[in-house]
């Protein structure tokens, strides 16, 4: 199935006047707040394309304007149902801001929506390369967690584990970059109207680099949590 | 609909504000004794009346098995959360108490969120009677680190009190806008932090300013705290170290919350408040032997006791600023909120740490009330030109299997904000999924606050059929709210939330009609009684005057038109219309005006009389 890449949400009735309207707030008929239409997301509402190179003040002025018309202080005086209406668009809209203004959850984001990434999912396997490393790591988190159990000196588990933090780190730093780079060859991709099967590819890459990150990622606060 | 006032329900005091219309400035309401601050203390009259404020706190010294203080305190907590605090306050907790928390006042048990209502109603009084009409919305602030129980018992005691409650604003946030911080260039586009430390809570707030087009935005970054930290601390500190050496001096030991250690706290609560002002101060307690315990303190010696809570003031002040991911340095203002903060050391703490002078022009006793005022401005006049984004101080999460918590919404997202959660069966016609909804930041739900607990009704169906989506929304006042939707035939489910630790429906509505057994004659009966005691005085007075010989010389029809302004005022007092007793009372006034000047001059000639003219 071929995904509409759609940059403005599509038409709906409004639930006031009953007028069909492409209106993206408010309603040309009657000027009342209008629901969010089936089928929009986050990138929709900011009227942005499903891109993941975002300008990031120009994000911010977006939701600052937004929130000036969308926010429940508006509707204080207003009919239960749109201070309703209100408050789920507010919510909406601040919960896009918070998605598209972090990189990592943009991408996990926009995969999501393009089929790709079920939410919430993260593979939890060690990428095969890092099998070796991962592995000294947990008999090293081991052995820290026994000498702490009889009370033997740690110093020297602790350096040793502090280097692999930082190993890990520099590794999801290196992730970090992986992912800059296929983000901007998505955007390439959705710039020259791709093919979907060239799509599919990149977002299949994307989902690796996600999961390698969110392992890593795990890797190092489990080190930390060791190490306070 | 009637006014709207801004109210701060405050551990230790609790006040009233409202934005005049002419000035567009917020102002503090005074109550009868003409003071702003209303004590956040309740007792029970044995003739089943309550009474509020200064009179109940005099009332801690001599019935205190009668009276609360701090019950802010208690606000959305459980009997087992509040056990620390009962070794220091002297609550007296029904053993009853189930999920709510029951206080007894003598004879009788309230839940704390009535008992708030008892002062909201007192400000509500205070309000109407200084308007001379009813005062029906309010915005009320809370501790910006108070969780969705501690809130939702907030906005309870509102609606007990007979308020719609229009929002729940944090207090830092509300100092923020008293302050105004917009309309100073310096901080426009700039970060300011709030430090408030108030009687029983500590919260620390970053926020942006941001002008736009359109008005200015203040928008919360990070916020964080402790909700039970603050001035309360230091007196418990004071208390326990006197109490010690009271012991060896003359082996007295207090009972802890008998009336005496209530009259020892009060004095030394007042050595505290003068060592902000002074470097030494004397107690002088008189003991029940007959001795008078006297010592001498030092600021120096204060600040020993206090360094600690200090400290634990800067932890959450570190972890608000990292959220925020900003530096001490890279603060443009930093705001001090609470009567805590009056104290020297903190000031001084504050200021190092972020290498600023703190703001402290307005008082830090009324500035949180002030912002509550703006912000009952806004919402009133919908007010364009300034628009208040928060965030919630706490994670939401969802508990998984293995006791372990799933983050739905991060702390410190602007609300409103939400999250979805799909959810299906594991065995075949399974008919509920049981949902177990979470606040804070720990990995196990153990660690974290209990919200509520629900049960989604699902069709008998094969596993992992049904699909069900959970809506998990936090509103503006922080506040949650669960929506669920069948994904497969679109139908909206109804759920019953039972709050862990709450009131539900029914429990209100309960109280709600008995709260009339102790309700205050409503506005209009109040305002009649008010009106005619005016009136009885104002008939005395000018029955006197015209017993007096000089109000012979009063012309006749002048004497004509104060005798059917006495008639008309007589009538009026008889019927139980406020409005006209009160224009009756004016046109009396202005009746008897000349009859007045006559009666002062002959005061004077009989002052002078007898007098020699050398003596004038």
């Amino acid at each position: 199935m071929a995904t509409p890449l759609h940059t403005t949400n599509p038409p709906l009735a409004c639930w006031n006047c009953h007028e069909r309207t492409i209106g993206t707030h408010f309603c040309p008929g009657c000027g009342k707040l209008l629901q969010l239409p089936q089928g929009s997301d986050y990138f929709a509402m900011f009227e942005l394309p499903r891109k993941l190179w975002i300008e990031m003040g120009a994000l911010e002025q977006k939701f600052l304007q937004l929130s000036w018309k969308l926010h429940p202080d508006n509707f204080v005086g207003a009919t239960e149902q749109e201070r309703e209406i209100s408050l789920q668009r507010s919510s909406e809209l601040n919960d896009a801001y918070r998605t598209l203004r972090d990189p990592i959850a943009r991408v996990e984001y926009l995969l999501a929506i393009e089929g790709t990434r079920k939410n919430g999912e993260n593979k939890q396997q060690a990428p095969p390369e890092l099998l070796e490393e991962v592995f000294e790591l947990n008999e090293s988190l081991d052995e820290l967690r026994e000498a702490k159990a009889d009370g033997s000196d740690t110093a020297l588990l602790r350096c040793r584990l502090e280097d692999a933090e930082k190993n890990f780190e520099e590794k999801q730093n290196e992730v970090d970059g992986l992912l800059q780079s296929k983000a901007r060859e998505w955007d390439a991709a959705i710039d020259a109207s791709a093919q979907e099967a060239a799509r599919k590819k990149i977002m299949a890459q994307l989902n690796e680099l996600l999961n390698r990150r969110s392992y890593i990622r795990n890797l190092v606060v489990n080190v930390q949590k060791e190490l306070l | 609909m009637g006014k709207i006032v801004g109210i701060d329900l405050g551990t230790t005091n609790s006040l009233v504000a409202y934005v005049d219309a002419q000035t567009g400035e917020p102002k503090c309401i005074p109550g009868p004794s003409g003071s702003t601050l209303c004590p956040s203390v309740v007792s029970l009259d044995p003739d089943g009346s309550i009474i509020v404020g200064e009179p109940a706190r005099r009332r801690l010294l001599t019935q205190p098995e009668r009276s609360i203080y701090s019950v802010k305190r208690l606000m959305g907590r459980g009997p087992s959360d509040v056990q620390s605090e009962l070794k220091l306050f002297p609550f007296r907790i029904d053993p009853a108490s189930k999920n709510v928390i029951r206080v007894q006042l003598g004879d009788k048990v309230f839940t704390p969120p009535e008992i708030s209502s008892f002062i909201l109603r007192e400000l509500k009084n205070w309000a109407e009677s200084y308007f001379g009409e009813p005062v029906g919305r309010a915005v009320i602030t809370v501790p910006a680190y108070f969780n969705d129980a501690q809130r939702q018992a907030t906005k309870d005691a509102g609606k007990l009190a007979g308020l719609e409650v229009l929002r729940l604003v944090n207090e830092p946030t509300a100092a923020a806008l008293a302050y105004g911080l917009h309309e100073k260039p310096a901080a426009a586009g700039g970060k300011v932090a709030v430090y408030d430390l108030g009687g029983g809570t500590f919260d620390i707030s970053v926020l942006k300013l941001i002008s736009t087009g359109e008005g200015d935005i203040y928008q919360v970054l990070s916020t964080n705290g402790d909700t039970h930290l603050g001035g309360d601390d230091i007196d418990n500190l004071l208390q326990a170290f006197v109490h010690e050496q009271i012991l060896q001096t003359d082996q007295i030991d207090f009972s802890p919350h008998g009336e005496l250690a209530q009259e020892l706290r009060k004095a030394l609560i007042d050595i505290k408040h003068q060592l902000s002002e002074t470097t030494s101060a004397t107690l002088r307690f008189p003991l029940p032997n007959g001795n008078v315990f006297v010592r001498e303190f030092t600021r120096g010696a204060l600040e020993a006791l206090i360094r600690l809570v200090v400290e634990r003031t800067m932890v959450p002040v570190k972890l608000a600023l990292a959220d925020a991911q900003l530096k001490p340095n890279e603060l443009d203002e930093v705001v001090l909120v609470g009567g805590t903060t009056r104290t020297p050391m903190i000031r001084r703490t504050v200021q190092e740490f972020f290498d600023r002078k703190p703001h402290t022009e307005l008082n830090p006793d009324e500035v949180v009330a002030l912002g509550a005022a703006v912000q009952a401005n806004i919402l009133d006049q919908g007010v364009k030109n300034m628009l208040l984004l928060d965030v919630t101080p706490l994670s939401l999460g969802i508990e998984t299997y293995g006791g372990a918590v799933a983050k739905a919404i991060p702390r410190n997202s602007t609300i409103p904000a939400s999250a979805q959660e799909l959810y299906t069966t594991g065995v075949d016609n399974q008919t509920g999924i049981d949902i177990h909804v979470l606040q804070g930041e720990r990995e196990l739900a153990k660690d974290c606050r209990s919200l509520a607990r629900f049960t989604l009704r699902v069709p008998p169906a094969p596993a992992g059929l049904p699909r069900i989506e959970v809506k998990f929304l936090i509103d503006a006042n922080g506040i949650l709210q669960v929506a669920a939707k069948d994904l497969r035939n679109g139908q909206q489910h109804i759920i019953e939330v039972q709050p862990s630790y709450g009131l539900n429906d029914a429990d209100i509505e309960r109280m709600l009609e008995e709260s009339i057994e102790y309700a205050e004659q409503d506005f209009a009966e109040r305002q009649v009684i008010e009106a005619r005691t005016e009136a009885e005085s104002i008939l005395t007075a000018t029955a006197k005057a015209l017993a007096n010989p000089q109000a012979a010389q009063l012309p006749a029809t002048e004497r004509q038109t104060v005798d059917a302004g006495v008639a008309a005022l007589r009538e009026a007092v008889k019927g139980s219309d406020y409005k006209l007793i009160r224009q009756q009372i004016d046109e009396l006034n202005r009746a008897t005006e000349h009859l007045a000047e006559l009666l002062m001059n002959t005061a004077v000639q009989t002052a002078l009389e007898g007098k020699k003219l050398a003596e004038v």
